[in-house]
């Protein structure tokens, strides 16, 4: 029994089969009546001639129906199961539907969207299965799910069979699926396959990948085409199939990040939001509405936004109180609604406290240092200086301070030296300013260790800067780093008024090696580093080699700078901005990422409720156990597949309750709608063997459905039946000869 | 053609209702159209003598001028030398079809009041037979011109009806005029072949010359339909919806065989048989007519 790629234009088309034998009445009816003598001669002729005029007219007439029936059966393009196939073995077919789900899949158009064009290739697919003579199963698998299949999870459909009931089944599992916010890639899903049960071997896997293939995937598929390739080594036929016919417009806002800089309540904080072009017209009046803690604030106008560009904006938020806050930026709904949000969650502390070590009793440097970070009077840095000795390093705890301080240190002990690189290790900051206590030899040592510790460069000793004062030319030369960024294009930035008269030296021949992270931020005029800094661990260090101070020392004076000088105060916050930024991590969580939540089970009771939030504003809440690993107690919201803000409730043994939100957003890069075409697909794919197709005028290979479309060889049918219809309606004399028509 | 024969077409003796004025017409343009009637007098009474010659009769001889004058002279008696003619008419159903500007029925009663004019231009005697599957009507045989107002009546008031009964019809000619004559048949002779040849069988042992006009319709005989048609029959209560085309090659076959059946059956039996169709000019009908009338006074 073959199966029909359109079965309703069969049913409609069948009943013209009759269509001859209706025409054969209406002529009846038409007949041109004549009263007639000569009945003998012509009843006698129609006794002679009745058998063989009644079986030409029957044999036309059964090649007119059969001519209608093989047109009919040609549009509804018939497919004839390869039995041959079921012969040598290949008796089951099993249909493997990878339907993508990526947020890009949201694409609108007119009244449809790239995902519900998928879910109707789907069904489309479905139903042409349906009819195949063999056994068919049918499994559906989410690009989204396709990676908890890794882990153990089913299929949205795992091998079902296709009978009766399966259309509605289909439906029941089709119907409520939506557009997930992840930027889940085809390859989960493909490698998903190679788990599925079931030997290749034993039945006809087909693979149908429905997306909208858009450039940022599939542009470089080597991992893709590696799994393609092993797929098809397998025996599995590749059908692409794409549900977008055209790139959209779609602006996202791909970042929202507050800018370096102390987070403290009631100072300031900028922000910076990034709206990107995703398509393919310039973007004019772009409108990023702002939300702070639920409240609106003034948008934010982008007067021309190019396609494929993106601006960033910045803007300050003040928070006065300590705790948790949000800000949301929006722009307008467009193709791809899903990115045009994005959330973020700040935590704001109530001061920022920062460290500061002096080697000196009378701490002359700290208290110019702690003056500059910590000015007093009206405004508020944020910041709370603590001066101590350098044993501090040795006795207390260092997690508390974002930044620590080394100034003017002679000597310190390995367990200060080895608290202090956990401190940088683990995220912290470390500024270090030198002066007629800092000895060359035990910086070397202890700090250097030929570049595994936390200073930045070999020192060779105390220099000074030895240069024609009569020339005009600042002692004091910086580059475009954070600290010094805040000076660029300032014409009198104060820092050329800074003058040095004695550093620390660079060792002879040194200079920071291209690929470590050590750099040189600042040089005299002499060329000698004045400021470097290195990277380790997570941390930052800056080494100044100089003193902090401006004030007389045995050795004379080292520099002026904190004298009456505004740049030292403006690049001493910028250096302690740099410096902390490390602690304060990228809260930019995308979608889909498991949420871990650690807590003290001494502290709180062994259970987080997680608020997760849901469609159109609204929210829902469970409650996981915490489980104990290596770090100690956690508990993990693993399904965070929607975007938004997320709340961990924690219950302390005392009852109270203590929340910590978080913020998830979707992936930026999933909004780039850039698709590839057929052939630029084929070019990326070289080597694999695949059919594609359109979603919207998909026709399906015989071949691909395990049987043969019989369309063409109806086609020839047809045309032997209308050429034996022709002649044999010719030999029945139903054409007049010429004679006659000349008559 | 000459002026006299383009009034001899069917369709010029078709717009003369009359059928009368229909048979002078036509017998009269006839005549002036041969300028000199051959047969004028062969059956007409002469009531003077006429000079013997080799090959009359002895007993013609009238012996008193004989006697007289010394020569001999063949006395001719007025009722001896009268034609006595029926005309058997056919005006069954199945004379009722006709496509063109004459039916079969109009053209034999046409044929016979042709006929029956000339012979009374002759003073020979004329009698009239109307049928179908009886006598319709019979007219008796008589010599005055206005006869031929009671033969017209008999024939238009014989409206074609009913299937023909041939043999039974000839056979009571045969016994209603048992004086030997000539016999005119006027007729389609969709009948049935035996009992035709018999009944002709019949008239000729009674000593009548018979004459058969077989009148057929051009379709009857070239059967030129196209398109789907229902025939249905003219006397019986037949039918059949066919493709002419289909059939064509077939009836031409039937027809062709049953022509050749009366044709022989008329020959072997001595009947002088003539085909016309209602196409063909009038004066064909005469011409073959009189063809025969020539032809039986040679023999």
């Amino acid at each position: 029994m073959p199966s029909f790629l359109f079965e309703s234009l069969l049913w409609w088309g069948l009943p013209l089969v009759g269509l001859p034998i209706l025409i054969h009445l209406i002529n009846l009816m038409r007949h041109r009546r004549v009263h007639w003598a000569a009945m003998e001669f012509l009843l006698a002729s129609q006794k002679r001639h009745r058998k063989s005029i009644l079986f030409r007219q029957l044999l036309l007439l059964l090649l007119r129906m059969l001519a209608i029936a093989a047109i009919v059966l040609m549009v509804a393009q018939p497919m004839m199961l390869n039995r041959w196939a079921s012969i040598l073995g290949g008796t089951r077919t099993h249909h493997v539907v990878l339907l993508d789900d990526s947020f890009s899949m949201a694409d609108r158009w007119a009244d449809t969207s790239a995902f519900e064009e998928g879910k109707r290739v789907v069904a489309r697919l479905a139903a042409q299965a349906a009819h195949q003579d063999n056994p068919q199963m049918f499994s559906v698998i989410r690009f989204s799910r396709a990676a908890g299949v890794a882990r153990g999870l089913q299929p949205d459909m795992l091998e079902q069979p296709l009978d009766a009931n399966f259309s509605s089944e289909l439906e029941g599992v089709l119907g409520p699926l939506s557009v997930s916010e992840t930027a889940a890639e085809p390859s989960d899903a493909l490698e998903a396959i190679e788990r599925l049960p079931g030997k290749p071997d034993d039945e006809e896997r087909i693979v149908y990948l429905v997306s909208d293939f858009r450039a940022n995937q599939w542009q470089e598929p080597g991992a893709l085409r590696k799994t393609l390739n092993r797929l098809d080594a397998a025996g599995t036929q590749l059908h692409l199939i794409n549900c977008v016919d055209a790139v959209h417009s779609n602006l996202a806002v791909v970042g929202l990040r507050p800018a370096t800089g102390t987070r403290a309540a009631g100072v300031p904080l900028l922000v910076d939001v990034t709206v990107r072009n995703f398509g393919p017209t310039d973007a004019n009046s772009v409108s990023v509405s702002l939300e702070e803690d639920g409240r609106t604030r003034p948008a934010i106008v982008i007067d021309a936004l190019a396609s494929g560009r993106q601006t960033t904006r910045r803007f300050p938020v003040l928070f006065t109180t300590a705790g948790q806050h949000d800000i949301v930026a929006r722009v307008s709904t467009d193709a791809v609604p899903t990115d045009n949000k994005r959330t973020l969650v700040v935590d704001v502390p109530d001061a920022v406290d920062v460290l500061i070590i002096d080697g000196d009793a009378e701490a002359q440097d700290a208290f110019f240092l702690a003056t500059a970070l910590a000015p007093g009077g009206k405004t508020t840095s944020g910041l709370r200086p603590v001066i101590e000795s350098p044993s501090f390093l040795r006795d207390a705890p260092l997690d508390g301070f974002a930044t620590i301080y080394l100034l003017n240190v002679e000597r310190l002990e390995p367990s200060e030296v080895a608290a202090l690189e956990a401190f940088v290790t683990a995220g912290g900051g470390v500024g270090i300013f030198l002066g007629e206590r800092s000895r060359a030899p035990l910086i070397n040592e202890q700090l250097y260790r030929d570049g595994q510790g936390l200073f930045p460069l070999p020192l060779k000793g105390p220099a000074e800067l030895v240069v024609d004062r009569l020339e005009k030319a600042p002692d004091l030369e910086v580059t475009d780093h954070p600290i010094f960024s805040v000076f660029a294009g300032e014409r009198n930035s104060f820092l050329n008024t800074v003058t040095i008269q004695r550093y620390f030296a660079a060792a002879e021949g040194w200079s920071p090696s291209p690929d470590s992270s050590t750099r040189v931020i600042a040089r005299l005029r002499n060329k000698a580093p004045l400021a470097v800094e290195r990277q380790l661990g997570q941390g930052r260090v800056v080494a100044i080699l100089t003193k902090a101070a401006p004030v007389e020392t045995a050795l004379g004076s080292w520099n002026n700078w904190g004298r009456n000088n505004p740049s030292y105060i403006v690049a001493m916050q910028e250096m302690q901005s740099y410096l902390s930024s490390p602690r304060y991590p990228d809260t930019d969580r995308p979608v889909g990422t498991p949420l871990n939540v650690a807590l003290d089970v001494s502290k709180y009771l062994p259970q987080v409720r997680f608020v997760v939030p849901g469609e159109a504003g609204t929210s829902e809440s469970f409650v996981f156990d915490a489980t104990p690993t290596p770090e100690g107690h956690r508990a993990q919201l693993r399904d965070t597949s929607t975007s938004g803000i997320y709340q961990a409730e924690l219950t302390a043994t005392d009852g109270t309750r203590e929340a910590q939100r978080f913020a998830f957003n979707v992936a930026s890069q999933e909004g780039d709608l850039k698709k590839l075409s057929g052939p630029q697909l084929a070019r990326g794919l070289e080597g694999v063997r695949y059919e594609y197709h359109d979603a919207a005028q998909i026709t399906f290979n015989p071949q691909q459905l395990a049987g043969f479309n019989l369309s063409t060889s109806l086609l020839l049918a047809l045309i032997v039946v209308l050429l034996a219809e022709q002649a044999l309606a010719y030999v029945c004399s139903y054409h007049p000869t010429a004679k006659e028509a000349g008559n | 053609m000459p002026d006299s024969k383009r009034f001899l077409h069917p369709e010029a003796i078709g717009r003369i209702s009359r059928l009368d004025l229909r048979a002078r017409h036509i017998v009269e343009g006839f005549l002036a159209g041969i300028h000199r009637s051959p047969y004028f007098g062969q059956s007409v009474e002469f009531l003077q003598h006429r000079e013997y010659t080799r090959g009359d009769e002895l007993r013609h001889i009238d012996w008193k001028v004989w006697a007289k004058q010394d020569r001999y002279y063949v006395k001719q008696f007025e009722e001896d030398t009268n034609l006595r003619a029926t005309l058997l008419v056919d005006v069954s159903g199945s004379m009722r079809y006709g496509a063109g500007a004459l039916n079969k029925y109009e053209y034999g009663c046409t044929v016979a009041a042709c006929l029956a004019y000339l012979l009374l231009r002759q003073q020979d005697a004329v009698g009239c037979v109307a049928f179908d599957s009886e006598i319709r009507a019979k007219v008796p045989q008589r010599t005055k011109r206005t006869h031929l107002g009671s033969i017209v009546q008999a024939l238009a008031s014989s409206e074609p009806d009913e299937k023909t009964d041939i043999q039974s019809i000839l056979a009571s000619a045969a016994e209603t005029y048992p004086r030997r004559g000539l016999m005119v048949l006027v007729s389609d002779l969709l009948v049935e072949r035996p009992g035709l040849l018999k009944g002709l069988r019949l008239l000729r042992q009674y000593g009548h010359e018979v004459v058969v006009f077989h009148v057929m319709d051009d379709d009857e005989l070239d059967f030129s339909f196209n398109g789907p048609t229902r025939f249905e029959g003219l006397e019986l209560d037949q039918h059949l919806s066919c493709n002419p085309r289909a059939l064509r090659a077939g009836y031409l076959e039937a027809l062709e065989s049953y022509l050749a059946e009366v044709r022989r059956g008329c020959a072997r039996i001595g009947i002088d048989y003539r085909l016309v169709r209602t196409s063909d000019a009038l004066d064909a009908a005469l011409a073959a007519f009189l063809s025969h009338r020539k032809e039986s006074q040679r023999q």
